[in-house]
């Protein structure tokens, strides 16, 4: 089956400013995509591209075969639940559910009972004659989620749908949300600027950066092989070691000993065909890493308790190549000021090599 | 192909608006000139060469300057007054305190002169009471304009001042005080600087009202001529190059004036807010018993003062023709001045006046709309700028400045160049009115437009909602508070508007306010008292449904 909304080559600037680089991606029917990326990376411009709040300066956008690229957003079927909800004050929350209906020609009572088969989707039934304004945050987040579901859309675009929210309220209301979108299976595009937020709703991820896509692809693949160095820096914990590529997918760290200590790891595609003496950094996740009798020279400047993990930062000796970098180990493995040495976990995820920045 | 559309309309838009408001004044300048046929700067000349002209310049500039000072001496202290301490009756008197607003100027005009004039109520009183031969004082020249516009224009100061002191954050007086800042201190270094804006804004506004007054320079003026009576004066006397240069000159005077306290005004917009909106100090309640008493007094008092024109003209709309000589109170009281309202052909003007403005209000409001919302969408470009110029335009042009470019732009027949007869035609008053109210409806659209969530408008088009239902059901709703007020106050304006009537109005199209200056003239007080109770009222009432206290 072909993907169900297409992205081709999408550019977007304004004035001279390039918000958007050549970004193509697929959203298979009924999948979950998350993009994510920091502010000002265009994830929000192509999440209004896609609605049709801004034309493309250049490329195709394809629902289910039809190209909408030129389509107002009225006439898209497109859902859309906004950042900050975007609910009609002057309307109550009955009035805003049908809101999307009024173009379908239903009698009253199919509209009311529209309106509160959407309700009862999010959890809110009765809540048809409450104003926008007296309704909690959570509430409102729902209420925006059942108008933009009402009209049985095509596709369902959320713009950081729960960035409004407390953190207590965020993760129960991110769990109904999850609920409601996939018992009715919709198709849909998720912007958010938070790594957990995108692993937990989306069945895949893109992520964006400087207006160009990095990576897509499951949870699992970004974060056990992040394709740039971005990737692997903004998706999860990791710290980098400077060194020289050696031979079999090795990295020379330091200076010390017998010309420094050699790591493996996975070289990132564009290091795969580097030659050897390249500068290149070694970037590996806290959990690959722990205390070990010989490996690299450090002291531990600060002990971070989490409660699940202790987090250990660790002053790198100048004949290790010099940096910090963190170490996750045992509540007790070591105190603050100790001499330690840092050695990779076996069995742990692989290091990858990114090309050095020197 | 959507732009494309908005760019048509806002061109539309555009270019109606610069023939309503800029091409009037633009053949005023040319006419001036002596153009297009016979150039020549000979008017000019005349102006520059007449000490009577540089007097009334003069005098224009240092009474709108006297009348900011005196506004602001009266209206300030009485918004510290209702808005930091607790009486018994501050909410009611606070109320009171904000209706000379309502007024339009030609009432409060009237009302004055039956109180504070030669054969006044409280002329009389004083005269009877010290058993003068002669009436204590005389109501004209310059002292009696500045009473006027000190009683009419204190109320911008007054509510600008106490909105800006209810959004103060109590916070920052708490701060001052913890650093060990005295009562005094803080007032003249914390809560002073942070009103400055408002404190402009009033300013601004009072110096402009007062450089376009009319009425009260008109009737309390005499031989004290400032500009706008000096070009009605010429514009009567059949000089019309003398008064379209002494309009170009006014109206110069006014951008140049807008401009020098804009300017003054972003200087001291600089810093100001902190971004977070803190809860308004508490009042300060009154403790003793004297004091309580004192404020009570005092604010009785002010309002008894402030009612007094309103509740004179009532009366004096049931003193019957010439009963009323030399008494210090009306022999007689009766309805034969309403009555007669009815029974003569005396209800003419009153119809007049209620479809012009009626017609006015709702051409400016349709035209101010479409004018903000093309310029909100287009938001930024030549066209945008230009329509959000027009609209605003108008505020700084004073009203006889107006009359006297539509009566020169409109009185002849040049179909090619847009311009069209319309003096003397039942059109021309209206017109007058939409571009003077445009400021009033569109300002006020354009601003409730810009502070919209664009996301709700994006909300009702990715529910499927076209263009005219987005307009319909999300945009006019929510800007309804702001055209409401808007379509108030034009309303107010143009019921009540003395300025451009007088130069523009025929025997037919008489509107209320040239009926009463033709009654005063008669000498028929009671009729002059019962059109401005009628005036009074229908915009009293106009702003208490509409305006609900948002007086811009």
């Amino acid at each position: 089956m072909p993907p169900f909304l297409i992205l081709e080559g999408l550019d977007k600037s304004f004035g001279t400013q390039a918000v958007l680089r050549d970004l193509s991606l697929e959203v298979n029917a009924g999948e979950v995509l998350a993009l994510l990326g920091p502010s000002g990376s265009g994830k929000t411009t192509a999440l209004r591209l896609i609605a049709g709040f801004e034309p493309p300066d250049r490329g195709r956008i394809l629902v289910g075969g039809e190209e909408v690229t030129a389509l107002p957003p009225e006439r898209r079927h497109f859902g859309m639940v906004f950042q900050h909800y975007a609910l009609f004050p002057h309307l109550n929350v009955a009035e805003n559910v049908a809101f999307g209906l009024a173009g379908r020609k239903l009698s009253r009572d199919e509209t009311a009972r529209k309106v509160s088969d959407a309700l009862a989707l999010v959890e809110l039934p009765g809540f048809e004659k409450r104003r926008v304004g007296e309704i909690s945050g959570g509430q409102q987040q729902r209420v925006a989620l059942a108008r933009a579901l009402a009209p049985e859309p095509r596709v369902l675009l959320l713009d950081e749908p729960l960035s409004n929210l407390d953190p207590t309220l965020r993760e129960r209301t991110r769990r109904e949300l999850l609920r409601a979108v996939r018992r009715v299976g919709i198709t849909t595009v998720l912007v958010t600027h938070e790594q957990e937020e995108a692993f937990h709703l989306g069945n895949r991820v893109a992520v964006l950066h400087g207006g160009v896509l990095h990576q897509v692809g499951l949870p699992e693949e970004l974060y056990a092989q992040p394709a740039t160095r971005f990737v692997a820096g903004f998706v999860g914990r990791a710290g980098g070691l400077r060194g020289t590529l050696a031979a079999d997918s090795g990295v020379r760290i330091g200076s010390g000993g017998d010309g420094g200590i050699v790591w493996r790891g996975v070289p990132a595609p564009d290091v795969a065909a580097a030659a050897l003496g390249t500068p290149v950094e070694l970037v590996v996740r806290p959990e690959s890493l722990t205390f070990a009798p010989s490996g690299l020279e450090g002291r531990v400047t600060e002990r971070r308790y989490s409660g699940a993990a202790t987090y250990y930062q660790v002053e790198l000796a100048r004949s290790a190549g010099g940096g910090e970098i963190e170490v996750q180990a045992p509540a007790d493995a070591a105190a603050e000021g100790d001499a330690v040495r840092v050695g990779l976990l076996p069995g742990g995820l692989p290091p990858r090599i990114f090309r050095g920045t020197t | 192909m959507k732009s494309r559309r908005t760019l048509l309309a806002a061109t539309a838009v555009c270019l109606l608006l610069a023939w309503l408001v800029t091409y009037p004044l633009l053949m005023t300048l040319l006419e001036a000139l002596g153009g297009p046929h016979a150039w020549t700067l000979a008017h000019f000349a005349e102006f520059v060469q007449r000490s009577d002209e540089w007097l009334a310049l003069w005098r224009s500039l240092w009474i709108s300057i006297a009348s900011v000072a005196l506004a602001a001496a009266v209206g300030v202290p009485l918004a510290f007054l209702f808005e930091r301490t607790e009486f018994p009756g501050r909410r009611f008197l606070g109320a009171v305190a904000a209706l000379p607003v309502a007024l339009p100027p030609l009432v409060g005009v009237i009302a004055f002169l039956f109180l504070y004039g030669e054969s006044g109520f409280v002329s009389r009183a004083v005269q009877s009471l010290l058993q003068l031969k002669e009436p204590p004082w005389r109501l004209a020249g310059p002292g009696a304009v500045l009473l006027v516009h000190a009683y009419s224009m204190y109320v911008y100061f007054y509510l600008f001042t106490r909105a800006a002191l209810s959004r103060l954050d109590a916070a920052l007086l708490e701060a001052a005080a913890s650093l060990g800042a005295g009562r005094w201190r803080t007032l003249f270094q914390v809560t002073l600087p942070l009103l400055r804006p408002a404190l402009g804004s009033a300013a601004l506004l009072t110096f402009m009202t007062s450089l376009a007054s009319f009425s009260a320079p008109y009737i309390f003026g005499g031989g004290f001529r400032v500009m706008t009576t000096q070009i009605i004066a010429s514009k009567l006397n059949g000089e019309q190059g003398l008064a379209q240069v002494e309009a170009v000159m006014l109206a110069v005077i006014a951008i140049l004036g807008l401009a020098v306290l804009r300017r003054l005004d972003r200087t001291a917009d600089a810093g100001g807010a902190t971004g977070v909106r803190g809860i308004a100090p508490a009042r300060r309640r009154l403790r003793s018993v004297w004091s309580r008493a004192l404020a009570g007094v005092l604010g009785w008092t002010m309002a008894a003062i402030l009612l007094l024109p309103h509740a004179v003209l009532a009366l004096i709309s049931f003193v019957p023709p010439f009963t009323w000589t030399n008494q210090a109170i009306p022999p007689v009281l009766d309805g034969r001045n309403w009555v007669g309202l009815i029974t003569r052909e005396h209800l003419r003007p009153v119809v007049n006046s209620l479809w012009m403005a009626a017609a006015a209000t709702v051409a400016a409001l349709v035209l101010g709309l479409a004018a903000a919302r093309l310029a909100a969408v287009r938001r930024r470009g030549f066209l945008a700028g230009g329509l959000e110029w027009l609209i605003a335009l108008p505020w700084a042009i004073p009203g006889t400045v107006f009359a006297v470019a539509l009566a020169t732009t409109f009185g002849v027949s040049q179909p090619w160049l847009g311009r069209f007869v319309l003096i003397g035609t039942p059109w021309i008053l209206p017109l007058a009115y939409l571009v003077r109210n445009l400021p009033l409806t569109g300002r006020g659209a354009l601003a409730g437009l810009r502070g919209m969530d664009p996301a709700l408008e994006e909300a009702a088009a990715s529910l499927g909602a076209d263009r005219w239902r987005r307009l319909w059901r999300v945009v006019l709703p929510l800007l309804r508070p702001a055209l409401a007020a808007g379509a108030g106050l034009a309303f107010i304006t143009a019921l009540g508007d003395l300025v451009t009537s007088i130069v523009l109005y025929t025997y037919d199209t008489r509107p209320i306010s040239v009926e009463i200056l033709s009654s005063l003239r008669l000498q028929d007080l009671g009729l002059a008292a019962v059109y401005g109770v009628i005036l009074m009222t229908a915009s009293t009432a106009a702003f208490l449904v509409w305006g609900r206290g948002e007086s811009r």
